[in-house]
């Protein structure tokens, strides 16, 4: 388990398979959701999770890939593409405050 | 309606790959279907649906309010020669590992050309009544209109 800051957030990578889809939907959803804030939202293959992230969302299904992947990262799995409670926990990090863990 | 159909969704969304009127047995089906429009108009080789079938295997593509996208796998991108979208639609839904999709938004992309058209159904997918006119569509330009990117609006 590690933990992050929301203050301490600077990129948050969603990573899926291809990284062509749902990662694709749910890095706009967040990249609007933060406009406002200095934090760089990615869509990546979860085989490419880049070394700067410093939370990954990613599907329950692919979590455990994620964190073989990038076992130092606050990993973030979650169900639903749009809307889901663990994504907005992330957000509400960024712009209150707060832990996330992973 | 005719200028809905210029600019880059037009390029990534071809009006022959959008399919109103589909039938399909099972979810199996559904992709296969959504796979072949894909091949037909160009956009992937043969292989890239079976990559669709295997993505689909280990997470589901299901987005919420009766829609799925799916697509392939980070190898089957090598099957993909232009990035392009197909919307099939079927109007007695399948089911979908619980879920009833009526509406498939399949994916082939290389790049991120197709970023714009994503947001825009997640914004679709948040908005209920948005959200039953994809489902309901019957036109063609009616999938194209709520799919065009907002920043897109100024354009044509």
């Amino acid at each position: 388990m590690t933990t992050i800051q929301g203050s301490d957030i600077r990129k948050i990578v969603v990573a899926c398979d291809a990284g062509m889809g749902s990662s694709v939907m749910l890095a706009s959803q967040l990249r609007k959701q933060l406009g406002k804030h200095s934090v760089a939202v990615e869509h990546t293959p979860v085989e490419h999770i880049p070394a700067d992230a410093d939370v990954v969302v990613v599907h329950t299904g692919l979590a455990a890939r994620a964190r073989a992947v990038a076992p130092e990262k606050v990993i973030v799995p979650f169900q639903v593409f749009v809307g889901d409670p663990a994504v907005a926990k992330v957000v509400a990090a960024v712009k209150s405050g707060g832990a996330v863990d992973g | 309606m005719a200028e809905v159909a210029t600019g880059p969704l037009a390029a990534l969304l071809d009006r022959r790959a959008i399919r109103l009127g589909e039938t399909a047995a099972d979810r199996e089906d559904a992709i296969r279907r959504s796979g072949a429009v894909l091949v037909e108009t160009g956009a992937v080789d043969p292989a890239y649906v079976d990559t669709m079938l295997a993505r689909e295997r280990s997470v589901s593509t299901y987005v919420g309010e009766g829609v799925a996208i799916p697509h392939g796998t980070l190898a089957g991108k090598d099957a993909v020669r232009r990035d392009a979208l197909a919307v099939l639609r079927f109007p007695a839904g399948v089911d979908w590992g619980g879920e009833q999709v009526v509406v498939c938004v399949a994916i082939a992309a290389r790049g991120d050309g197709h970023v714009a058209l994503l947001a825009q159904l997640a914004e679709i997918l948040l908005d209920p009544e948005r959200a039953r006119a994809l489902r309901e569509a019957t036109e063609a330009d009616e999938v194209l209109r709520l799919l065009k990117p907002v920043d897109e609006e100024t354009d044509s």
